[in-house]
Parts: structure tokens; C-alpha cells; sequence
């Protein structure tokens, strides 16, 4: 199961609409996440491979720490490596 | 049955009842500065909102010891029933209903919190108003019905409870984020803040561009000026969900209070 499951990737999405910028995605996951200039999220939409444990375990705290449930974790099939 | 009738649970109900007031000080002072948005620099914004999950459950727990002692010990008569219904106890009616209030109240904010996931933000939200009126009650409650709150020890850490609450509510409207107010339907602080900001929001979701930096290049960067960083921004030609997809119309975002 270990192994099917580190195949394909993950992109970190923020719905625009309930961000209110607290900003904690930026410390909570900070290879993902860069802030723009009102204190917004900009996160890549290039997936991450499922592999990079550090990066969806960080993912997965800021979706946990997001105040405003802003954040989802969205599975894709395949990621360039 | 000795358990029941030395005073040892009533001590308990005492001791606990200060203990849960300090708590929830605490509780609503981090969520005061986690709402506000302090911290980022010396200590982060998270570990704020950590700080405040945590010190609530622990919170929960002692209100638990407080309300089941005071409903097990036998020298003053509550009741069961009345630790949720208000206005039933024999012992100091209004008192203790208010507590009962207070914890109602909490339940309430306690439950959606664990659901937050499955509710609705705004809902939550809604919800998470009602902890500043059971916190308000919950004060009222500890200065009448508490033994030891009207005197000594006890009122110096009753007062200062309440002003710190006081305080954190009033700091709490007066230092009010801008970009957050009247998101919530019955929001306080939005019919307050901007009665007429419902932005015409258009359906269609930004675009966003793929981004050719890679994400560890791109890291903001604290010891480069402010300037610098916007720069690199503009020079990256990452699309900004503000501007690109006019999620909100041109104007209705940017903050009243100015930019960050």
C-alpha cells in the first residue's frame, strides 16, 4: 500500500474565496507556499511527487492549520519527474 | 460513599472553578491575538493557533472535573440536570444557571471546533462569536457563586481575568484585520466595519500560470528588503488570485487600513 501510494503527486490548492491571508500555510509549509505582496498565498501548480515526504507531511500541516479550511491536498495521477 | 461526603470534592469544585477561569483567559487572549493576526517574527502564527487549540482542551478537561465534582458532592444540591439546564439548581439559582449558560455555550463552541472540518467555515465561525458571551457569563458566574472569588487570592485572580477578557475584547475590535470583517453573515465586527462591502463575485475561478521558478528559489527571503522581495514577485510572473481572475472586482480587495 506504501508503495501505490507514493505513485503520482499532490498539488497543495487554496480556495481564493475563504483565504483571508493569516498566513500560517507560509510557515507551516514553506517550500510550498510563498506569500504575494498583501500577505495572500502563491503556490505552484507544478505537482509535487508523493515520494517528497517532507514537503506533503508540511502540506499536510498547513492544511490542518489553516484557520479558515482554505486549503486541500489534490491528488494527481502523474508528476514529471 | 466517604468520597461523597468529605469536603475533599467540594475543595475540588473550588479549586477547579479558578483553575478553568485562568484557562480560558488564556483560551480567549491566544484566540484574540491568533484572530488579529500577531506573530510571524518572534513567534509564529501557527504556534499562536496551536497554543490556543491546545490550552482549550486542556480547559475542557478542567471544566469537566469542575462541573462533576460539583455535581457529585452532596453539600450543596445542584442536581445532574442542572450542569445543561439552567435555572434548576437549589443552590444559588442564578449563580450557578449562569455557569450552565456558559457551558452550553462552550459545548457549542467546543463541538464545532472538533467538526470543523465537516462544517461549513462560516459556520464555525459563527459559532466560535458565542465563545466571547460564555467567556463573559463564565466570569459573572465565577465572581457569585465562587467561595473564595470575593475575597483575597481568589478576587485578585477573578479581576484580573476579567480584565484581561475585557481587554482582549476591546483589542480585539479595536485592532481588527481588515481584509476579514463581514465575512460571516452575522458577523459583529462586519455589520460594524463595512455594511455595504458584498463584492459581485465572478464565478469563473484565475487562471493561474505555471510558474517557471522553481518553489525552494522562489522562498521569500526575510533578510532582503521588502522592495525587493515585491520585485522578484512582479519578475516571477506568478499570477495573483486578487488580480488576475477578478475573483473580487478591481478595488473591493485591497485593505482599508493599507498594505502589509
Amino acid at each position: 500500500m506504501g508503495v501505490r501510494r507514493r505513485i503520482g503527486g499532490f498539488v497543495l490548492k487554496v480556495n481564493p474565496i475563504l483565504c483571508d491571508g493569516f498566513g500560517h500555510c507560509v510557515e507551516l509549509a514553506p517550500d510550498l507556499v510563498r506569500l504575494d505582496e498583501w500577505g495572500y498565498p502563491i503556490i505552484s501548480p507544478t505537482p509535487v511527487p508523493l515520494s517528497n515526504l517532507a514537503a506533503l507531511e508540511s502540506a499536510r500541516y498547513a492544511v490542518r492549520g489553516c484557520p479558515r479550511q482554505a486549503l486541500a491536498i489534490e491528488r494527481v495521477a502523474d508528476v514529471q519527474p | 460513599m466517604i468520597a461523597l461526603t468529605s469536603p475533599y470534592l467540594w475543595y475540588t469544585t473550588r479549586a477547579t472553578g479558578l483553575v478553568v477561569l485562568v484557562l480560558f483567559t488564556m483560551v480567549v487572549a491566544l484566540g484574540a491575538l491568533v484572530a488579529n493576526r500577531v506573530g510571524g517574527s518572534t513567534v509564529g502564527r501557527f504556534e499562536l493557533n496551536e497554543i490556543h487549540r491546545t490550552v482549550s482542551s486542556v480547559a475542557i478537561v478542567f471544566l469537566g472535573i469542575h462541573i462533576l465534582t460539583t455535581v457529585v458532592d452532596s453539600f450543596v444540591s445542584t442536581g445532574v440536570l442542572s450542569a445543561v439546564i439552567p435555572f434548576i439548581s437549589s443552590y444559588k439559582r442564578v449563580p450557578v444557571a449562569l455557569g450552565t449558560i456558559a457551558f452550553d455555550l462552550m459545548i457549542a463552541v467546543w463541538i464545532s471546533s472538533l467538526a470543523k472540518t465537516r462544517i461549513a467555515n462560516s459556520s464555525w465561525r459563527f459559532i466560535h462569536w458565542f465563545s466571547w458571551m460564555a467567556y463573559a457569563v463564565a466570569v459573572i458566574h465565577a465572581f457569585l457563586t465562587g467561595t473564595d472569588s470575593r475575597h483575597g487570592i481568589g478576587f485578585v485572580v477573578v479581576l484580573a481575568s476579567a480584565a484581561i477578557g475585557a481587554g482582549a475584547g476591546v483589542w480585539r475590535f479595536a485592532a481588527r484585520p481588515a481584509r476579514a470583517a463581514g465575512r460571516t453573515a452575522l458577523s459583529p465586527l462586519g455589520a460594524v466595519v463595512e455594511p455595504e462591502r458584498q463584492p459581485n463575485r465572478v464565478v469563473s475561478r484565475p487562471r493561474i500560470e505555471p510558474d517557471a521558478v522553481p518553489p525552494s528559489a522562489r522562498r521569500r527571503d526575510a533578510s532582503r528588503p521588502a522592495a525587493d522581495n515585491a520585485r522578484r514577485d512582479v519578475a516571477g510572473g506568478a499570477a495573483r488570485p486578487t488580480e488576475t481572475g477578478g475573483v473580487f472586482p478591481r478595488g473591493a480587495r485591497p485593505s482599508r487600513r493599507g498594505r502589509r
